[in-house]
């Protein structure tokens, strides 16, 4: 192969791949009617984040998420197919047709509101500063100078480049497990954990040592559909009045993180 | 609604984008220069010195060879601080590329060394060279000039699964890439950038190992290492 070939290859290989991206994102407003014509309903759960999602012991997605999740397809009264995703591959997910629509811990930011579109939030937690065993932090100030785990794309990420703490550096992992794991091998001084993430790593590794900080904001999740999709997420939000009122969200809180959801404001 | 883009939000963020690019640069050099010199130093004592050096080295380079480069990765960034030697996160992936890259080195000299004739040897010996001479003249010079080609098709590999090291906080290229997406949410243009600028990387990596070539072996070896279709790795 010649090198003016290997060019033309390579241009060619391009142009294919940006046609079959541009046929993939033109996509009409998705409607109820498609997803009950077509059967199932997609739904992308968040995974690597126990309890809101991780797989069982049989591989299975499992946790808080699941569990709204096979509930919503319960009203819809359709089969439901889990698609785990991790943290930074939700939104992406969404926006290329993967899932129908997100309950996948995605908390409502200014930044993702310009991208998918939020309904209420269905879930909340505490937003936790966690350390290791020589050092306990009880305030922002005091991570002045340290280096603080967060995974990427996360809220804690964006409330912490926030807060600009002097000398503070942020060091992005891809999901909180691996953030959890920078904590024990020493290579940051702290991690920002949502509150339920982080008990569960402290109750399944008591032999670090790793002890709760403080609490820097609370925090409400949202399930999230594509800019377009207005009758999703009404119907949506209409399903998560109802299992606020009949109390099967308060029983899955209870389940997954040992108390009943915080009361948050609506919009 | 059709997808609009706008490549116009990476220019805010152009400071990252080539700080991650001069890193990836940074240590996919620093892991070739270090790699390629200890598969040589490698695939020469195994051949010289046989017996249980050869089977140190085969077994670490059947190790490397069968095991994936983020879990490698991250032996040494979670791990190692377990037994007390605790290393950055840029260092670290400095290691686990030249680790990564000095077993694949040691497989392809290993090869070129193989293929040398036993003849030629013999007509080394015969022309009174001293074993150094022989080994420099005749095995090894002629053993990486056979070899060139396949070892340079690996040091694009290994500049491009540089990438992985964004698992371990590495604020290389793809992690500039991710870090970008993460704050503006703009995947297609991000990507479809970071595609451009890994593409043209591999090919600019090419061209200088191809003139390396041309330098230290003559025309015809470099040759095939401009048009060389690298292997790919699983």
């Amino acid at each position: 192969m010649t090198i003016s070939s290997f060019m033309r290859t390579v241009v060619a290989a391009i142009g294919i791949a940006a046609a079959g991206l541009a046929s993939a994102v033109e996509a009409q407003a998705a409607t109820l009617n498609d997803i009950i014509s077509r059967g199932t309903v997609r739904i992308g759960v968040l995974t690597g984040a126990p309890p809101m999602g991780m797989v069982d012991e049989q591989g299975n997605p499992t946790g808080y998420d699941v569990d709204v999740a096979n509930l919503i397809a319960g009203y819809l009264s359709l089969p439901v197919e889990l698609v785990p995703l991790t943290p930074p591959a939700r939104i992406p997910a969404l926006q290329t047709g993967k899932v129908d629509f997100l309950v996948a811990t995605l908390a409502p930011t200014g930044e993702r509101a310009k991208t998918v579109m939020f309904t209420q939030p269905y879930s909340a937690f505490n937003m936790d500063i966690i350390s290791g065993p020589d050092q306990k932090f009880a305030k922002l100030a005091d991570l002045e100078g340290k280096r603080v785990a967060v995974n990427r794309g996360s809220s804690q990420e964006t409330a912490l480049r926030k807060a600009a703490v002097p000398g503070l550096e942020i060091v992005v992992y891809e999901d909180d497990s691996t953030s959890a794991q920078a904590l024990i091998a020493g290579q940051v001084n702290a991690v920002a954990l949502p509150s339920t993430v982080g008990e569960a790593i402290i109750k399944q590794r008591p032999d670090a040592g790793l002890q709760v900080g403080f609490t820097f904001f609370q925090q409400g999740n949202s399930m999230a559909t594509r800019m377009e999709d207005f009758e999703i997420r009404q119907w949506l939000n209409t399903a998560i009045y109802l299992m606020k009122i009949s109390g099967d969200l308060d029983k899955i809180a209870t389940k997954w993180t040992g108390r009943p959801m915080p009361t948050l404001p609506t919009f | 609604m059709s997808y609009t883009f706008q490549f116009g939000v990476l220019a805010q963020y152009q400071d990252q984008i080539l700080s991650g690019i001069w890193l990836t640069i940074k240590i996919s050099v620093l892991s070739i220069m270090l790699g390629c010199t200890a598969g040589m130093v490698l695939a020469s004592v195994r051949s010289i010195w046989g017996g249980a050096v050869r089977l140190l080295v085969d077994a670490y380079v059947e190790i490397i060879r069968n095991t994936p480069f983020l879990v490698q990765l991250f032996i040494v960034y979670f791990g190692l601080p377990g037994l007390g030697l605790r290393v950055g996160a840029d260092t670290a992936a400095l290691i686990g590329m030249t680790i990564n890259l000095a077993a694949y080195s040691t497989e392809i000299i290993r090869a070129g060394i193989e293929a040398i004739h036993k003849s030629q040897i013999e007509a080394g010996e015969a022309l009174g060279f001293t074993r150094f001479q022989i080994y420099r003249h005749v095995i090894i010079i002629p053993a990486i000039a056979k070899v060139y080609p396949a070892l340079c098709s690996q040091f694009v590999l290994m500049m491009l699964a540089s990438s992985i090291c964004s698992a371990i906080s590495t604020q290389e290229l793809a992690a500039s890439a991710a870090f970008v997406e993460s704050q503006t949410y703009r995947s297609f243009e991000i990507y479809i950038a970071v595609t451009l600028i890994y593409l043209a990387l591999a090919l600019a990596l090419r061209a200088a190992l191809a003139l390396i070539g041309m330098w230290l072996f003559g025309r015809r070896v470099a040759r095939r290492t401009m048009t060389a279709v690298p292997e790919v790795q699983a």
